[in-house]
Order: C-alpha cells, then structure tokens, then sequence
C-alpha cells in the first residue's frame, strides 16, 4: 500500500458521520448489554408482566396432554380474558438446568412445573409461599407434602406418583404360579422369583444405568420393611442409616441380583424406557413401575391387555406393612419474581382444576391429585386397585432425600451391583452424605 | 514552537471544550482560519485524526466481542467460583469450592480419566495419521475410504451414543459377536473397569475423520521433490515417513493433537451423556459432565464455576505442554 500522504484521506479530521455511526453503535451495543443484565423488568423470555404469564413445564408439548392445556387455558381466560399465557415446553433432560440459570437471573417463568421431593425442596428460595392463596383446593387435591419444605406449601399437586409392582400374569401362569394371587408377602416373591427364573425369564426387569433402580427400591420395598415409628422418622429427617432395616432393604438389594432376579447388564441397562420396554415385550414376570406419566397401568395395558396385573409392595418382616407408597409427583409453582403472585396462582389453579386434570387422567393416564375424578370407567383393572389403596398410602421414601443424597446413592447402587463395594461401606457414606 | 507561535498570537475566541483532552494550542490551530493548511506540522500532531481512529474502529468489533463475550464472562466465572451456594449464595467463601471439588471423589475421578484421555490422545492421532498416509500412498480403493472414514464426522454425538448403546448393549450385536468367537459377553458400558475405554473408542471412531481431512491436507503441502529424493537415495518406507514425512508435517501433527485433545475434553459430553451418563458408579465421569451435574442437577453454579476454572486451567496448562513437546519431538534435530 502506498503511504498516506499528508493531505490524503487518511489524515482528514474524523467526520461527523463517521463519529455518529461509532456513537450509535457503542450506545447499541451497551444498552443491548444492560438489557441482558436487567433485573427482569425487560428482555428475557417473559416474567414480572401483569398482562403475560409464561409457564415453563415438559408436558404441554406432549400430545397426550394437549386437552388438559386447552381446558386450563380456557378455565383461566374465562377468569383474565386479557392476560396472554404462553407455555414454553423444555426438554425434560435439562429442564431443571435452565430453570437453574432463569432462577440464578432471577428472571423467566412465571409459573413453573416441579417434580415433587428434592427437586422442589432444593429450590423453594425462588418461589413464592403458595399457603395464603390454597383455600378449598387443599381438601379437593392430595398429595401435599411433596411440595412442601419448612411448613410452607410451594406447589399445587396436579398428578400423584406412586410405585406398585406391576406383574405379567401370563409369565406366572407359565411358571406354574397362580396368575390371580401376586406375592402378599416377600417370602411368597421370592418363591415366584425362584420359579420364573427357572423358566430363563427375569423375574424383574431392571434398568439402574442412571442409578434410579435403586430408588424405586428403596420406596417400594421400604413399607414392608420399616415399622411405622421408622418410616415417619425417616421422612421427617430423622434417617437411622445403621439401622437393621435400612441395612436390610440395600442387602435385599444385593441379594436380589445374586440371585439372578433381574436381567443381565442391569447397570447399562435405561430405566427409561429399556427396562419397561423388556416388561412389556414379556421378558420379565414383574417391574416396579409408576402409576403417572409414564411406566405406569394405561402404558403397560397397550402391550399386556389382561394379561396385567398389580400388587401393593410385600410385607418383609413382622413390623411392615403392605401400604402403597404415593405422593404428590407433579405440581406447578410460583415464581417470587412474578409480578403479580395471586394471578399467577389463579392460572396455577386453572391447572389443577377437576376439569383439567380429568381431561389429563383419560388422555395421558395420569393418576390425578383430585380425588373426586371418577376412574371406574376405565376399562383397566388395575386403575381400580391402584385408586382403592391411596387411601392408606405413604410418602415415598426416596423423595425425602437431598439431590445430593440421591446423586451419591445412584453411584452406590450400580457400585453394589458390580461388586465393588459393600453394603456396609455405602451405607456409611450415605450417613455422611445425608446431613 | 508552533504552539508558543500561536499564543503570542493570541486566541481568544477558540472554544476549548471542542477539543478536551488536547488542551495544548497546536489543536486550537485548525479552527483559525489563519491557520497552517493540511501538510503541516500541527495537523499531523492532532490528536482525534481519521487514520489514528480507523484502526481502533476496525478491530473494536474483535475486541469487543471477546472482551464482552470471553474476557468479561471468565473473569465473572473466577469470581463466581469464589462464592457461595444456597443460603451462602453470592457471598465470598474463599476457595472453600475448591476445597470440595479435591475432596469429592467423582471430581477425582473425572481428573483420571482426563488423564486417560490424555494416554489415548496418541492413539486419536494415530489413527487418522496412518489412515491419512494409506490414502496419501493410493491404496487401491483410496477413493470410497476417503468418504467412508469422513462419514461419522457428519453424526451427532447423540445419534452416534445411541447407535453404540444397542450396538454394545448386553444382549446386542457387539457381544453376540463375540460370543460366536468363543468369548463370553462383555458389560461395555455397565462394567466400570470398560466403560471409559468403550466411550473413548466411540469418541475416536466418531472424531477421527476430522483429523483425518487435516492431515490429508496437510499431506498437499508435503514437498514432492523430498520425497522423490528420498526415493533416489533409496530410503525405505519407514526411514521415509521418519525422516520427510513426519518433519513435514509437524505443524500439522501439532494442530491435530491441540485440537484433537480439546476435543476429547470438551466434545464428550454428548456421548457420555448418552451411553453411560456417568456411570456405572461414577467410572466415566469427566469434568464438563460433572459441572453440569452440579450446576443443572445439584443446583450447585458456584461449584460448577469453580470445576470449569479447574477445567480451564488443565486445558491452558496440557496445551501448552503438548506444543513444546510436540514441536521437540516432530522436528529433525
């Protein structure tokens, strides 16, 4: 390139048109930047507005729960015909990551949908106290406890999560068993084990690949095992990690594996959906599935028919009980940062509405939170077995638990089914990790 | 001197504020209409002139966006990692995460298996290197394995995990192969004495096409007349890939083996993700997978900050040693 000459272009005084566009893009610029670090008044995917509520969830872009958005949607603009809803469906896999950085800007949502225990109880500081604004909806629905942390209520229950033991009754007939009387006690199981094994079928099918086996475990056969006094212990904090009986549920555990209960490759196995998908296509006599959303009584019925068949978790010693263990599995909270909390509840109510959750309980197979669903004209026996034991049912066990807890004993678990590490140790490190 | 000229003259009537932060009198010139033209001494001494702001101008986007979207957010991420969680959040608690990342023992094994990525990382190279010199050589079909070895490379790491989670299931292909060899069934990705292995073959296979196009270009800018030289003087295969080959491309083998290694520590998530989400037992944990197990699932960003530090750090201090060791070893001496 030639040299500038002194009189040529690139000497001349800064033209004004050049110092105006340098302006207006470093103003650009820095305000687009304090925008993004606004405190939510501005920018952002919605929240803190009178006229919009966003709701963030993983279910309303699922097909099966379309009637249920509609018939809330319509519940709430009857109520604000002026306020816009939008529903912004996550991916489950990182919804509690991006609800994460919305709660840490301490912006977005309006209203969120939770899953009940840890997830919720880890993050009440982002949400409003819903208690003042419940009313009647706190005897219409059950399953409360899942979303309450330090005696505030945090979330409304729109379905109830629970784990029965879901049998194939034409590989027990196959095993010489009786098809229409299921184990009532765990000596009675593991004599079925022992003969549907012998006929080369797993008695259970397991998925642990993300450690979650062991939670199911641990709810479903803790009833049996725990007295009463040790089991509401155990929920209200007061966890006995020595205890026999805890000790004896991660033995059962262990012991279940040796003895070939469940199929091979139990560790790289998904819970969701490999390990129902083998129940299903009739690999296994038995699985502890769930009773909403998915592994539960309507998705298995699609494969087995009447060949289905559920039973309450077996009684394992003399202080157990035969209850069904069920709690609140998902519900929708309020955000503190919302504008108007009691018009955010009042879509929250919306949602959990009877009409709403009976259009969820007959398209998606939800097991609503609203007792007052009628569930008789199903067609499906094993809803009617399912709704008869929620009367005298229990919390789940495992949702007492911190994410820290349940992140440490999904390692152990998979630990304990390779080998590599005793009941004794793991039951160690989760006293210490439980505090 | 201009400038005692002028205020001999005197100048009452300049507005000085025109000219802020150039309070000296050369700048007050212009405005004179007595003034000194174009060409001399006090214009090239004025201070806001196009060519000196031209180039801040043109490189202000570049440094804009890494100060505002690199600088800016490292410096918030070290400061951050210095803070607390939960009831602690935003207050400062020294290095109390790093504390707790050295004590944890998932976080330990993540830094073991960077190691062991770190012993893999010559076979990652390896493997696209003597591919890329039997396609440079024409091996018959040279043609068809150009694009067949280039194929994974257009996968997701997600499609490719779940490809490999049926391929190397329990009762899948993989095994029922084996199994007709005579061997018993392998948990690839349940045993946590494999499942590291079986990821990081993945990963290879996966990334190794990549790598393979770099050094096929790098193969272009081989001199000919070395190697025809070498030929003259009849050296053998080996002494030729040795002594021209290699020397040749060592700027390639070097950028292969930077970009390759922060591949392996920054591209498996996806994979890992898929085929063992950690697991069996915390085995195949690495440090990106962790931060976003801490940030997403333990609700833990302070932590999560404080392992990405630690993250950053390995990568500078691997990078940099492997460039020294790399330049050392592929250069003739």
């Amino acid at each position: 390139m030639p040299a500038a000459s002194p009189d040529g272009p690139r000497t001349r005084r800064l033209s004004p048109r050049l110092t105006a566009a340098i302006g207006v893009s470093l103003f650009v610029s820095l305000t687009a930047c304090s925008a993004a670090s606004d405190d939510g008044t501005s920018g952002g995917a919605g929240g803190g507005s009178t006229d919009k509520l966003v709701v963030w969830d993983w279910k309303s872009g699922d097909p099966t729960a379309k009637a249920y958005i509609d018939a809330a949607r319509a519940d709430f603009a009857a109520k604000h015909p002026d306020v816009e809803v939008e529903f912004v469906a996550q991916p489950f896999d990182n919804y509690y990551t991006l609800l994460g950085t919305a709660i840490e800007a301490e912006s977005g949502p309006d209203v969120v949908l939770f899953n009940g225990g840890a997830q919720l109880r880890d993050r009440v500081d982002a949400l409003a106290p819903l208690d003042d604004l419940l009313g009647d909806n706190q005897e219409r629905l059950t399953g409360w406890e899942a979303f309450q942390a330090d005696g505030a209520t945090y979330a409304v229950p729109i379905t109830l999560q629970g784990m029965p033991f879901y049998y194939n009754k034409a590989v027990y007939e196959e095993a010489g068993l009786d098809p229409e009387t299921p184990p009532a006690t765990y000596a009675e199981l593991e004599a079925a084990c022992t003969a549907i094994v012998e006929t080369g079928k797993d008695c259970f099918s397991l998925g642990n690949k993300e450690g979650i086996g062991i939670e199911f475990h641990l709810s479903a056969y803790g009833p049996g095992v725990m007295s009463t006094e040790q089991y509401d212990a155990w929920l209200a904090g007061e966890r006995d990690w020595a205890s026999p009986e805890v000790k004896q549920i991660f033995q059962m555990w262990v012991d279940q594996s040796e003895a070939g209960w469940f199929n091979d490759g139990a560790n790289s196995t998904a819970k969701f959906m490999d390990e129902y998908t083998k129940f299903q296509g009739g690999e296994s006599g038995n699985v502890i599935g769930l009773i909403s959303d998915v592994a539960h009584w309507k998705s298995f019925d699609e494969f087995l028919g009447d060949d289905l068949g559920v039973f309450k978790p077996p009684v394992v010693t003399d202080q157990g009980s035969s209850v069904l263990p069920v709690e609140g599995g998902i519900g929708y909270a309020v955000t503190e940062w919302t504008a108007d909390p009691e018009l955010a509840y009042d879509l929250v109510d919306s949602l959990s509405s009877t009409e709403a959750l009976t259009a969820f309980y007959a398209e998606a197979g939800a097991i609503a939170s609203d007792t007052s669903i009628d569930t008789s004209d199903s067609g499906i026996d094993t809803v009617g077995d399912i709704v008869s034991w929620l009367p005298e049912s229990k919390p789940l066990l495992h949702s007492a638990l911190s994410a820290d807890t349940l992140e440490l004993m999904h390692r152990l678990s998979q630990q304990l089914l390779e080998g590599s590490t005793t009941v004794d140790d793991a039951l160690q490190q989760l006293a210490a990790a439980d505090k | 001197m201009t400038g005692s000229r002028l205020s001999r003259l005197g100048a009452p009537d300049i507005d000085e504020s025109s000219v802020s932060g150039a309070p000296d009198a050369p700048a007050r010139a212009h405005r004179r209409p007595d003034a000194p033209g174009p060409g001399t001494g006090p214009v090239r001494r004025r201070r806001w002139t196009e060519d000196k702001v031209m180039p801040f101008v043109l490189v202000a986007p570049a440094v804009l966006i890494v100060v505002l979207l690199r600088l800016v957010p490292l410096v918030m991420g070290a400061n951050f990692s210095l803070t607390g969680d939960g009831d602690a959040n935003g207050a400062f608690i020294g290095l109390d995460n790093y504390r707790e990342l050295f004590g944890d023992e998932v976080f330990r094994t993540a830094l073991k298996n960077v190691g062991l990525l770190l012993l893999a990382l010559p076979v990652a190279v390896a493997v696209p290197g003597l591919l890329a010199t039997f396609l440079f050589m024409k091996v018959p079909g040279h043609r068809l394995y150009r694009s067949v070895y280039f194929f994974p490379v257009v996968l997701s790491p997600v499609i490719i995990g779940a490809i490999f989670n049926v391929v190397l299931s329990f009762d899948g292909p993989a095994n029922q192969l084996i199994g007709a060899l005579g061997l018993g069934p392998v948990d690839w990705l349940g045993d946590s004495s494999v499942a590291m292995f079986t990821v990081i073959g993945v990963h290879i296979w996966a990334t190794f096409g990549m790598a393979l196009v770099i050094f096929m270009a790098g193969f272009a800018t081989v001199d000919q007349s070395l190697l025809d030289a070498a030929r003259s003087d009849g050296a053998n295969l080996r002494q030729t890939v040795w002594h021209v080959i290699i020397p040749e491309l060592s700027q390639t083998i070097q950028f292969v083996f930077v970009t390759t290694m922060i591949g392996m520590l920054t591209g498996m998530f996806g994979l890992l993700y898929i085929m063992t989400a950690g697991g069996p037992g915390g085995a195949t944990y690495l440090p990106e997978l962790y931060i976003w197990v801490q940030q997403g699932q333990m609700n833990r960003p302070a932590l999560a900050s404080a392992a990405s530090m630690v993250l950053f750090a390995l990568m500078i201090i691997v990078g940099f040693a492997q460039l020294r060791l790399i330049r050392r070893a592929t250069k003739e001496s």
